[in-house]
């Protein structure tokens, strides 16, 4: 089963994790200009929304991922890209572990 | 003047990434530690920004050639994000020496292990063969799932832990043991970066532990300098820049321990 060329797929997949590090590069590279220019909380909320986005990517990733493998009627890896899109959010909603 | 600083250290770091395929992050954390004065934990929160960039700008391009074994990687994700939300959380509740002595004693593992293997960081792979610049993958079936998925849990426990990418541990397990052709290996384990930083990531940006004002202008660098060091990796000699990698990684080893050590006497 685990054939490597699924050209349709991996262009997908390729494209999220392009589409996500290109924006984020330049959503950042914006709010490092706007910085030189403007000192205070502006610049930083835009490199912070960079940052949210480069988090988010990978989890898009999965999302798409596991709906391509449900569309493609392979249930088994339908359900373990569920499963670790499972083990992103429970780290989304346990992750506060301070000393 | 900060922001300059950091993006050409960034570049610097994904651009050493790139040549030699060690990831950017494991310079990252002990630079910020050592010479900007955050502490560890938001070091390594910090330089786990930089460690997804590279990973989501250089998998798309493995996947556009189509190395990378999708399936496979979702399979081993399922351990490596687990064992890194664990020990990301963990990390909380970790005193500060410990985690700097932990990552000393890895960075000294790291460069004593490319030395022994006399200055080869990854594996020569004179099997694959190209026709019309494409790789030819041969047939393969992945075997022992059952170690590859054990590795996978510590190469992602170690990842929560000092926020790395674990190549050196996942590449080796899938060529040696599971039967997968190293190039597929190597662009797997790049692969599965993304989502095992993210999952660590998560809960690191949680407790606050990812420093925006030097997070951006790293990833910024790293960016770049993983882009053009793909792009040289062809025409450069490797080994002098692996030796020089392997030169920062002893330093800054060595200034840890040095650090810890102030700080006992």
């Amino acid at each position: 089963m685990s054939q490597v060329r699924e050209p349709g797929f991996d262009r997908a997949v390729a494209m999220v994790l392009r589409v996500g590090a290109f924006s984020c590069f330049f959503i950042m590279l914006a709010g490092l200009i706007v910085g030189l220019f403007v000192t205070g909380r502006i610049p930083v909320q835009i490199e912070h929304a960079g940052i949210l986005l480069m988090l988010a990517t990978p989890v898009v990733r999965v999302i798409v991922a596991c709906f391509l493998f449900f569309r493609e009627k392979d249930r088994k890896y339908g359900w373990i890209s569920l499963g670790v899109l499972v083990i992103l959010m429970l780290s989304l909603v346990f992750g506060i572990g301070e000393h | 003047m900060l922001t300059v600083l950091l993006v050409v250290l960034g570049f610097c770091a994904g651009m050493l990434g790139a040549l030699t395929g060690i990831g950017g992050g494991v310079l990252l954390t002990p630079i910020l530690a050592l010479h900007f004065g955050i502490p560890i934990r938001q070091a390594i929160g910090t330089s786990l920004v930089a460690v997804i960039t590279t990973s989501a700008a250089s998998s798309s391009v493995h996947l556009q050639r189509h190395t990378t074994d999708i399936r496979l990687g979702m399979t081993l994700e399922l351990a490596t994000s687990f064992g890194a939300a664990v020990t990301a959380y963990l990390v909380g509740y970790f005193n500060r020496n410990a985690l700097e002595g932990l990552f000393a004693g890895f960075l000294l593992y790291s460069a004593i292990t490319i030395l022994s293997r006399g200055g080869k960081v990854k594996d020569a792979d004179e099997t694959t063969e190209f026709i019309n610049g494409e790789a030819v993958i041969p047939p393969y079936e992945p075997e022992r799932y059952p170690l590859g998925m054990t590795a996978s849990l510590v190469a992602g426990a170690l990842s929560g832990l000092l926020g790395i990418g674990g190549g050196p541990i996942k590449v080796p397990v899938m060529y040696i043991f599971m039967n997968v052709p190293l190039m597929v290996a190597t662009a797997t384990s790049n692969f599965m970066i993304g989502v095992t930083g993210a999952a660590s990531a998560i809960v690191y940006y949680r407790r606050g532990d990812i420093l925006v004002q030097y997070a951006a202008p790293l990833a910024v660098g790293v960016f770049l300098g993983s882009l053009l060091g793909a792009r040289l990796a062809p025409r450069v000699h490797t080994r002098i820049v692996v030796y020089l990698l392997v030169a920062v990684m002893l330093y800054l080893s060595g200034h840890l321990f040095i650090h810890l050590l102030r700080g006992w006497l």
